[in-house]
């Protein structure tokens, strides 16, 4: 432990990468353990209609294919 | 333990205060002065019967109303000083552990007997509890003269203003939920206070340019090896507007004690924890 204390401990640099370590090691825990999801962007708008949950079909219908350009 | 603990802990705060009055005191201040300059120069375009019948209105309307169900109205007119109080928090914690570092007064304070962590958490506890004060100080004086000058305009028009006692007292009631929504919003955002304090006592230069970084650089490269955004994901759960006002205490208590906001604190505490090693890095 005394060890571990004098790694972390040795410079800012690796006591920054450790604060951001365990930071965001326990917000990925909470995030798996309580399935926090990502809300999609999703823009309403009758002239421009943009959802990138579904980037490949956008991709698809998007695409202008020679026969039609 | 110490029995000098609290004293030393309140010598701490006053010199947050006394270091940092511009951004505390005066610049709440001037917005109040600029505010009530702006509100008297429209209302003096107004003809005095005009003004004299809109504060009857006014009295009327607030009479034998209950100053806790209107309060919630009198948060509209403070969202410039929550504003300013967001803008002038944000300076501070950048520069708290940066600022005495650069001009090597870190030197001094360390040859103190106060502990880093006394250091860290004065700084907490001045956003958290200290600041919120001061606006609520400044904003009970605009309240009262703005009450006093409406009562003197109507009474010099003869009309009924024994209302504008109970808009009085609505909006000193507002003034502690401004205060409350002060208090737990800064607790909601532990975890944002302890990245900036983090980064005022790790960067050499530009704080704001390394917490701002850094995160931008954690979201994508979280999203490069595991393909997760918990970390947007959680920063996008804590960003809803409604959760930094209380409109009613049953409100706050709620939101006290939410698992978001208890989650919040720990993430919090572990960022705040970082920042009370990083100060013993002196340049």
């Amino acid at each position: 432990m005394e060890q571990l204390k004098r790694i972390i401990l040795k410079d800012r640099y690796s006591l920054l990468v450790t604060t951001i370590v365990v930071y965001m090691a326990v917000l990925m825990l909470e995030g798996l353990l309580t399935g926090r999801e990502a809300r999609v962007i999703d823009l309403e708008n009758p002239y421009f209609d943009f959802n990138v949950e579904d980037w490949e079909r956008f991709q698809q219908t998007r695409d202008p294919s020679p026969d039609q350009a | 333990m110490n029995s000098l603990l609290p004293a030393q802990f309140v010598a701490l705060l006053r010199r947050e205060v006394l270091e940092n009055r511009a951004l505390f005191i005066a610049a709440p201040a001037v917005l109040a002065l600029v505010l009530s300059v702006f509100a008297l120069w429209a209302i003096s375009m107004a003809p005095g019967e005009q003004l004299a019948a809109g504060v009857e209105y006014l009295s009327i309307m607030f009479d034998g109303l209950s100053p806790g169900e209107m309060a919630p109205m009198f948060l509209m007119p403070a969202i410039p000083f929550i504003m300013m109080l967001y803008a002038c928090v944000l300076i501070y914690l950048l520069n708290a552990l940066y600022q005495d570092r650069k001009d090597l007064s870190v030197y001094f304070w360390q040859s103190m007997p106060v502990s880093n962590l006394g250091t860290v958490l004065s700084k907490v506890v001045t956003v958290i509890a200290v600041v919120p004060a001061f606006y609520v100080a400044i904003l009970f004086v605009v309240y009262l003269l703005a009450v006093t000058a409406l009562s003197l305009l109507g009474l010099s028009y003869d009309v009924e203003v024994a209302g504008l006692g109970y808009m009085f007292m609505a909006a000193i009631f507002s003034l502690f939920l401004f205060y409350v929504s002060a208090f737990l919003a800064a607790l909601w955002l532990l975890p944002t206070i302890g990245w900036l304090l983090l980064f005022s006592a790790f960067a050499k230069r530009t704080p704001v340019l390394w917490a701002l970084g850094v995160f931008i650089l954690l979201g994508l490269v979280e999203d490069l090896i595991f393909g997760t955004q918990f970390l947007g994901n959680w920063v996008e759960s804590r960003s809803n507007f409604r959760q930094y006002i209380v409109l009613d205490f049953p409100m706050a208590m709620d939101r006290l004690f939410s698992y978001d906001m208890l989650f919040g604190l720990v993430v919090g505490a572990i960022l705040i924890t970082g920042a009370v090693y990083m100060r013993r890095f002196v340049d």
